[in-house]
């Protein structure tokens, strides 16, 4: 409890820093106070105004923060005016106070180097590297969050588009082929990431540059580089969960999405929206669609099930595709071989097993047998893997008849009185459902069947980069 | 220039001559470079070039504080204000000043012999 409330507390505190730091690199990137003291332009009448040619060289030497550039511009303006005034008061005529005046300061580019240099200290560069990775943090989390109800509106919107096709009888296609329907929720959490990966590196940008007394360019490619690379190996390796090819495609957005927030108008704030856009926004993205909902009577679709047993036939799991049933002169009938198999959900292996039971017609049903004996009669006994006919469907399931081959086979070691193998077909990236088959070579030469085997769905469960690397 | 030191001796006194000014109070960039003028009978002069990035170093080491406000004439001015650890870099600074003329001083008045 402690521990929950000192975590809460810590996060409020870096969102309350985060943001009072980010506002105030706002306000210093920001155009700053000036002074209608400070031109820029032309003097009247065509010919260049002096003292804004000297500021404007001055100022391009300067690579300071918007607003720093604005004060310094101000400050000397003021000091050549006082100044100016002063040399006209001792007699000069206009023109020669003005170049008197500016022949005091110097060479306007060396002044900007050298206001420049006393601004930019080693310390304020490790204050704006430290100021940045705070504020990233910070932002990466509002980001998140903002994200979050980014993609809600999205979501919603696009159930909504996709209930009024199904409406007037367009279904889009399936991209996500997610059988446990998490697909779609993978997607948009990704998607709320890449908008908080944009968030931190903009203004670990934005924060740098404004501790240090840099401009926001002399950071960028450093954090763009540095939200790529991080933001990419934790794309990659780090968001385990659910997988598919959108599913990966909006994860490799996320890298991109650093290196946009740290690259583009980052010496600009967000665009504003009005707040009438934001409520017209909202009213679109959320009212619109549950009217849709209503009109188009999609939102009280269910699945009706009859509940009527559905009776089937061995030879409907087509468990001939994968090979013949051992004949019984070397598999008696009196003898099964019962399969199971768990998921061990630690490292998400599915583990099967196989045991030698005295069949039903044994005067001892069920009795588990020494499985022995059939490593004498049979070799290369082995689990075989198939694709299968979902389980979800109505029907029994059995073999894909698709498919001519498993898609992951795995030899059975013994362990005591059974047989087992291990397989990982949350690393593969079409598992869906599946079928394990125990068959062996007998002494025929033949490949057999040796149980009716079982069967059951897996999602794809790892990162990226397993998913880039995984097999079929 | 005759009642005027060169500028070479002046390398490296601006820092001292600005938080002497500033020491009496608020001012802003102009009032700094006239104050110092005057106090030193128009002896010394500083680079008016010299004088900003001074001025804003001094600013970045946190020996002053810059803020904007309404000057009894004229717009809106820049004034400085030394900082307690200002106070503590013009007495080190004075007190190398001083060791530096007292021995510039013996060596060239010969004022020990």
């Amino acid at each position: 409890m402690i521990l929950a409330i000192a975590i809460l507390c810590g996060v409020v505190g870096l969102l309350v820093g985060a943001v009072a730091l980010i506002r105030r690199s706002d306000r210093r990137l920001g155009p700053g106070p000036g002074t209608p003291s400070t031109p820029s332009t032309p003097a009247t009448g065509g010919a260049p105004d002096p003292i804004a040619a000297y500021l404007d060289r001055m100022s391009g030497e300067l690579a300071l923060p918007a607003a720093d550039v604005a004060e310094v511009r101000a400050e000397l303006a003021d000091h050549l005016q006082d100044s100016i005034a002063s040399l006209e008061a001792e007699g000069f005529d206009r023109e020669t106070a003005i170049r008197e005046a500016l022949g005091r300061l110097g060479p306007a580019a060396e002044l900007g180097r050298q206001i420049r240099a006393a601004h930019q200290s080693t310390r304020r560069l490790l204050a704006g590297a430290g100021g940045g990775i705070f504020a990233a943090s910070g932002a990466f989390v509002l980001g998140y969050i903002a994200g979050g109800f980014m993609v809600a509106g999205l979501a919603v919107g696009l159930a909504a588009i996709t209930a009024a096709l199904a409406a007037v009888g367009l279904h889009l296609p399936d991209l996500i082929q997610d059988p446990h329907g998490i697909g779609g929720n993978s997607i948009l959490i990704v998607l709320a990431t890449a908008i908080a990966a944009l968030a931190a590196t903009r203004y670990a940008v934005r924060t740098s540059a404004s501790l240090s007394h840099r401009t926001p360019q002399a950071f960028a490619v450093f954090w763009a580089v540095a939200g790529g690379l991080g933001f990419g190996w934790w794309a990659l390796f780090g968001l385990h969960g659910y997988q598919s090819w959108p599913t990966v495609a909006a994860e490799l957005c996320i890298p991109v999405a650093a290196v946009a927030g740290a690259l583009l108008r980052t010496e600009r704030p967000f665009v504003r929206a009005p707040r009438l856009a934001i409520v017209v926004g909202l009213i679109a993205v959320i009212v619109l669609p549950l009217i849709l909902f209503a009109a188009t009577g999609v939102s009280s679709v269910s699945v009706s099930t009859t509940g009527e047993a559905t009776s089937f036939q061995m030879s409907d799991l087509h468990l001939d595709t994968v090979a013949p049933m051992a004949p019984t002169k070397w598999l008696p009938e009196a003898e099964v071989i019962s399969g199971d198999y768990t998921v061990d959900y630690a490292s998400g292996a599915t583990v099967v097993s196989a045991d030698r039971l005295a069949g039903p017609s044994s005067s001892t049903p069920d009795t588990t047998l020494p499985i022995q004996p059939l490593l004498s009669n049979w070799r290369d006994i082995r689990f075989e893997a198939w694709h299968a006919i979902s389980i979800d469907l109505p029907g029994p399931g059995g073999i894909d008849t698709h498919y001519t081959s498993p898609f992951a086979v795995q030899p059975a070691t013994l362990h005591g009185d059974s047989l087992s193998a291990s397989f990982s077909f949350q690393k593969y990236r079409n598992a869906g459902s599946w079928w394990i088959v125990l068959t062996a070579v007998g002494p025929d030469g033949h490949r057999y069947r040796l149980d009716i085997g079982g069967g059951d769905s897996t999602s794809f469960n790892g990162s990226a980069w397993d998913w880039l690397t995984a097999p079929q | 220039m005759p009642g005027r030191i060169r500028g070479q001796l002046l390398k490296g006194t601006t820092t001292l001559l600005v938080l002497t000014v500033l020491r009496e109070g608020e001012l802003y960039g102009y009032e700094i470079a006239l104050r110092i003028r005057d106090r030193s009978g128009g002896a010394f002069a500083p680079s008016e070039g010299a004088l900003y990035p001074a001025l804003h170093a001094l600013e970045t080491d946190g020996a002053l504080e810059a803020s904007w406000r309404e000057s009894d004439r004229g717009p809106r001015r820049r004034y400085y204000k030394i900082t307690k650890a200002g106070l503590g870099m013009l007495d080190a600074h004075a007190e190398e000043w001083a060791t530096f003329s007292l021995g510039m001083a013996r060596a060239v008045g010969g004022a020990d012999r």
